[in-house]
């Protein structure tokens, strides 16, 4: 596996980590569904968040993007993260290109887009419209929207779900590539335990609103963490026939 | 006999697909050539067919002198009272006065309407001052305050550019509202996760997801406009298209009454087309509206 590609020019000034959460709580009314969570990412690290549905993973990765308010602990990461959600979610009248620049305080943000269109495969639709994308296509235009953000925390909620499985293996490629380019730490929350061995340095497991398992892969050639481990950690039991 | 019509229907159905019986293929047939040969042109001179030869009946009822000139006069009478009225008459001068109604009462109404709506649509504290108000309002037919207007404001300009704009606001302040409140709050957490300010979720995110629903609005509002000015205008007024035509009634000149129904059509028409015009342009887009490409 090729994820540890050396650092490109791309120097970080500052090479401390890309977020930490120090007993993070996020409740509902009295129920807590993160409670006490403790987090640290480092740049240029991938990490999979497992577990099952309810254990408040997409409200973590919520809760780091700045979307929900927060009830206890810190967070702290040096700059704005940017998020891939499960939906493409491009704005339907604007060209691909505006839609990748939006929110870039920059003169040349067209020029910035293209970069970051080329980058993911669709440099030569820069003023396409959104409909006329399939869904893999849509959603490789909402990564190069978040890595044109040039950010150290890179949130990716299940971005691909929705694909299918052939789209998918591709997105993975692409999403390995671009990592490995641009160095920013990632939290990918996945239901799939083959995305998350395929794609992550490090993988975690949810469960009552803590991390309850962690693994750190080793990518040397050493066995990896087997997917019945990983399935067990979720409560499935997968010697059972399916 | 129930009995001979169930298998009947029962062989129909099913034979239509596997082996239809020769009526059947017949006219399945026809309907097949009648389709190829029809295209997107034909279609449309069909759908022009009806109309057309409805003005030809009635040219030749009037020719014939069946319709009497002072019930319906003949379509060829009304064009040449058009050409008179144009050259010679004060035709254009009326046409300008009631444009500049339209326009004046339409630009006034829209602001008023698309300022309430805008801010109903992001303000809680504005609904509540404001949207029962306007809603109470809308529950009157806007011409019943006519009588009303009129004590108020007389029968100059004024009342005629007011109930226009009355009839306009209305329809442009719901579907503002409706528009903004109608954007997907998806796209909106999009735009904080990209870090616009306020100002930038309003012009990238909020007016053009209600756009659709606010050019909806100036549909109807070109509509209710229009529908204004002729009753405004056919009221205590000294000049206009409606001028026109109660001055034409009380000399019987109904080939002027037709002519001014006409006019009333075809700007009704022109502004529709405007609206449409719009839509594709501005909402390009959208599957629904824009040009397939």
């Amino acid at each position: 596996m090729n994820i540890h590609v050396a650092p490109r020019s791309r120097t970080s000034f500052e090479s401390g980590p890309a977020v930490v959460v120090n007993n993070l709580v996020r409740s509902y009314g009295s129920r807590a569904v993160i409670d006490r969570l403790n987090l640290r990412i480092e740049r240029g690290e991938f990490v999979a968040l497992l577990g099952e549905s309810g254990c408040g993973k997409t409200t973590l990765l919520r809760a780091l993007a700045g979307l929900d308010s927060i009830q206890g602990g810190r967070i702290v990461a040096p700059r704005r993260p940017a998020v891939v959600f499960q939906e493409h979610r491009l704005l339907p009248w604007d060209s691909l290109w505006r839609n990748v620049s939006l929110g870039l305080q920059v003169p040349d943000a067209r020029e910035r887009a293209a970069e970051a269109l080329t980058e993911v495969g669709l440099g030569d639709r820069l003023d396409d419209w959104p409909r006329n994308l399939s869904g893999g296509q849509a959603q490789r235009v909402a990564l190069a929207r978040a890595l044109v953000q040039q950010p150290e925390l890179l949130l990716l909620d299940e971005p691909f779900a929705a694909l299918d499985a052939l789209t998918r293996i591709r997105m993975h490629e692409l999403v390995r590539e671009l990592v490995a380019n641009h160095q920013p730490g990632v939290l990918l929350v996945t239901h799939d335990v083959d995305e998350a061995i395929a794609l992550a340095d490090r993988i975690l497991v949810m469960r009552n609103g803590a991390i309850a398992f962690e693994h750190r892969a080793v990518r040397d050639g050493s066995t990896p963490i087997s997917r019945a481990e990983l399935l067990g950690e979720l409560g499935v039991n997968s010697h059972s026939p399916n | 006999m129930s009995n001979i019509e169930l298998s009947d229907i029962g062989r129909t159905t099913i034979g239509a697909d596997e082996e239809p019986s020769s009526q059947n293929g017949d006219n399945a047939r026809a309907l097949a050539s009648t389709k190829i040969r029809l295209g997107s042109r034909g279609l449309l001179l069909l759908s022009w067919l009806a109309p057309v030869a409805l003005v030809i009946v009635w040219e030749w009822l009037a020719q014939a002198g069946w319709l009497s000139p002072q019930v319906l006069p003949a379509p060829s009478k009304v064009i040449r009272t058009a050409f008179k009225l144009a050259t010679t008459g004060t035709l254009l001068n009326d046409l300008g006065v009631s444009l500049l109604r339209a326009a004046a009462g339409f630009a006034i109404g829209s602001v008023v309407g698309a300022v309430l709506g805008t801010l109903v649509g992001f303000s809680r504290i504005a609904e509540a001052a404001i949207d029962r108000s306007v809603q109470m309002i809308r529950a009157v037919p806007f011409l019943a305050v006519l009588p009303l207007v009129i004590v108020w404001l007389g029968v100059g300009e004024t009342q005629k550019i007011f109930l226009v704009a009355l009839g306009v606001t209305l329809p442009i302040y719901i579907n503002t509202v409706l528009g903004i409140r109608q954007v997907d709050p998806k796209l909106l957490e999009l735009g904080r996760v990209q870090g616009l300010s306020s100002i930038e979720l309003i012009r990238r995110i909020i007016l053009p997801g209600a756009l659709p629903s606010i050019l909806t609005g100036v549909r109807y509002a070109l509509a209710t406009a229009w529908l204004a000015l002729v009753v405004a205008e056919t009221i205590g007024a000294q000049s206009g298209i409606g001028f026109l035509a109660m001055d034409a009634r009380e000399f019987l000149r109904t080939d002027v009454i037709v002519l001014t129904i006409v006019i009333y059509a075809l700007i009704g028409v022109a502004a529709d087309s405007i609206a449409r015009f719009l839509e594709r342009r501005l909402l390009a887009w959208h599957p629904n509206y824009g040009a397939a490409r």
